[in-house]
């Protein structure tokens, strides 16, 4: 958490799309920014891109207020993938209260995918995180593409840590809703048992998602 | 970290709009719309507490962005309202005053967000370097350290290959030395067990012989006496007393028992010498044991005692001494080289002082000559293998190495006092027996 001001009635998350380089963390945030509502969130901000690889970081705020008066303020990062930035990545990481982990689906990609997860359980742990404790969703993007991995080898690969894993093809909006949707709800569990959110400010989970996942027309979130 | 400027912060952390505008940032905006007619500009933030204005306000007029006659358009922070611009006609043609505030609040929403995209561009970087130089710091302590481990290893190295080859070269120098000693021993024993048997019955042979003699010329004497009473016819008396001159009789039987005293005492000193020898190989040694050392010194001399020319002075001081432990037949070889090593050192007038006396913890013996004394240059050297200053077949140089590794072996040291000119002394000293052993 980067901040709780009691006082000031405030709250602000962080939340981390991590993944090796060019898997579609960017993609993702700028799906979300494409396909939210703009009520309640602010803009895409996107720091300086070399050849449309992330340097920096990019970042999309959302805005949240629950009955209490208590105004949330999410704002999710996504980290540079290439290898060189983990300096980066590790300063990005710091306070996350929830991870988005992007895989690319290709075969091609299976040990960069690996390689990266494993600099995540790194760099958490650097950070002073548990990867045991911290929400976390997998996300195996690119399924438009050929020569990937199939549904079944990934789910055998993940079904044993319980981690949620989404299908998702990023440039097309597919799947991305719902990886951020369960990423919300995982981190509103964490949040809300650390400091009571429905207790004490009277939120409840499907109201954190309803205000954070606003899909334009008032359908809502998607139900996973 | 310590001692140099850090920046800490957190990726995300709140930024307030005075953190991201700065008021030459605003006023060069603010003053622009006044000369461009507006009365009277200002930047509130969320709270409608005032952060910067411009303009002439006449009197303490304050303003809220509420107020009547007030234009004003929020600024935003990361998709937040954090504050406002607002402007008063004071007379200007409300169109105006609104294109007005367009153009302002949109070039400080441009800057906010220029502003902070470089903040955290530079915030990101500067943690970035800052924990990439602390890593590399880090990362050249480490390798310092390996790098030093290494170079010790490498430098212990040597010196460790060096102790230990000479190690092995006293090893190899003493078991040769004590081989040769063990077939010495074996050799004298051999001998002396040869010599021991004849040697018995020549001694017992001699006192039987002394018997047997004795009564013969006691016969002898019976019958010169008895010719002298008359009762031999006179031709036969003449004749036995000239053979008697002419055997020189009287010289012989006088001769006799000195002759018998001289052989019995000779055989007895080769039985002694036999003896000694055997003791000095210590062939019947069955290990390391009690030693008196004194006893030792003097059967040492004994056995190199034909290797002492007649004007080599031997002074002996010994004192009483406890017993010491050790190999006996590995000190008196030491005794011996340390001995044998004087006797070389110098030809004529040589006076060697052996004194043993007891302190503290042990016995020590010195052996002081008056021989030439050792170079200091080669002072550090004399106790190692085949060092030697004689000519080449004159010396194996092991002598003084032997006597060093037997006095080790007995758990003592040994060490050099020498002057040049003046004559050396070799001082060893050697832990006495304790009797919780």
């Amino acid at each position: 958490m980067i901040e709780y001001d009691e006082t000031e009635n405030r709250m602000v998350l962080k939340l981390v799309y991590y993944g090796p380089a060019l898997s579609g963390k960017t993609t993702n945030l700028l799906q979300l920014h494409e396909l939210l509502d703009q009520q309640g969130r602010g803009d895409l901000m996107v720091l300086d891109t070399k050849d449309d690889r992330t340097i920096y970081f990019d970042l999309l705020p959302f805005f949240l207020v629950a009955p209490s008066g208590l105004k949330i303020k999410v704002k999710v990062f996504t980290v540079p993938g290439q290898v060189k930035h983990d300096a980066t990545r590790k300063a990005v990481l710091q306070r996350a209260d929830g991870v988005a982990f992007i895989a690319d689906s290709q075969t091609v990609e299976t040990m960069n995918n690996f390689n990266s997860f494993e600099n995540l359980e790194k760099n958490l742990e650097m950070v002073g995180l548990d990867i045991e404790k911290i929400p976390l969703v997998i996300q195996y993007n690119k399924r438009d593409l050929t020569d990937i991995l199939t549904e079944e080898d990934i789910r055998r690969v993940w079904s044993q840590t319980g981690i949620p894993v989404f299908l998702a093809s990023a440039l097309n909006g597919a799947g991305v809703v719902e990886t951020f949707c369960c990423l919300a709800e995982r981190v509103y569990d964490s949040i809300d048992k650390k400091h009571g959110l429905l207790q004490r400010h009277g939120l409840d989970r499907g109201g954190f998602i309803k205000q954070l996942v606003r899909l334009p027309g008032g359908t809502g979130a998607p139900s996973i | 970290m310590d001692g140099r400027d850090f920046i800490d912060f957190v990726v995300g952390e709140e930024k307030r709009l005075t953190d991201i505008l700065s008021r030459d940032d605003v006023m060069p905006m603010l003053e622009s719309a006044i000369l461009a007619g507006v009365g009277s500009a200002m930047i509130v933030d969320e709270a409608e507490v005032p952060l910067w204005r411009a303009g002439a306000a006449p009197g303490d007029f304050v303003f809220l962005s509420t107020s009547a006659g007030v234009f004003s358009a929020p600024l935003m922070l990361e998709g937040e309202p954090v504050g406002k611009v607002c402007l008063v006609g004071d007379g200007v043609d409300p169109e105006a005053l609104n294109a007005m505030l367009k153009i302002v609040s949109g070039a400080l929403n441009r800057l906010i967000s220029g502003n902070l995209k470089r903040m955290l561009t530079t915030e990101i970087h500067t943690k970035v370097v800052n924990q990439s130089y602390d890593e590399l710091v880090e990362i050249n302590r480490q390798l310092t350290v390996s790098e030093k481990q290494y170079r010790d290893l490498a430098e212990s190295l040597e010196v460790r290959v060096r102790e230990r080859t000479d190690e092995l070269k006293r090893a190899y120098a003493r078991m040769l030395q004590q081989e040769k000693l063990a077939s010495v021993g074996q050799l004298a024993a051999g001998v002396a067990h040869e010599i021991n048997n004849p040697l018995g019955f020549i001694l017992s042979n001699l006192q039987t012989l002394r018997k047997y003699v004795g009564k013969f010329s006691e016969m002898l004497e019976f019958y010169r006496s008895s010719a002298g009473s008359g009762q031999m016819p006179a031709a036969l008396r003449l004749g036995a007393e000239s053979k008697w001159r002419e055997l020189k009789l009287d010289f012989v039987m006088a001769d006799l028992d000195e002759l018998f005293t001289h052989s019995i005492s000779g055989a007895e000193r080769v039985k002694k010498i036999v003896a000694d020898l055997r003791g000095f190989s210590h062939v019947d040694d069955t290990g390391s044991g009690s030693i008196r050392i004194n006893d030792e010194l003097e059967r040492t001399l004994s056995v190199i005692a034909a290797e002492i020319p007649d004007d080599v002075k031997i002074v002996k001081e010994f004192g009483v001494l406890p017993d010491v432990k050790g190999s006996a037949g590995l000190l008196c070889q030491a005794f011996l080289n340390l001995i044998r090593n004087a006797l070389q050192c110098r030809q004529g007038g040589l006076k060697l002082l052996i004194r043993t006396e007891a302190f503290g913890a042990g016995v020590r013996l010195s052996f002081i000559d008056n021989g030439p004394g050792i170079p200091e240059a080669i002072r550090n050297r004399i106790f190692e293998p085949f060092f030697t200053t004689r000519q080449v077949g004159q010396g194996m140089g092991m002598g003084l190495t032997v006597a060093y590794d037997a006095v080790k072996t007995a758990g003592g040291t040994i060490a050099v006092k020498s002057q040049e000119g003046r004559g050396s002394a070799f001082i060893i000293e050697l832990p006495t027996v304790r009797s919780d052993k």
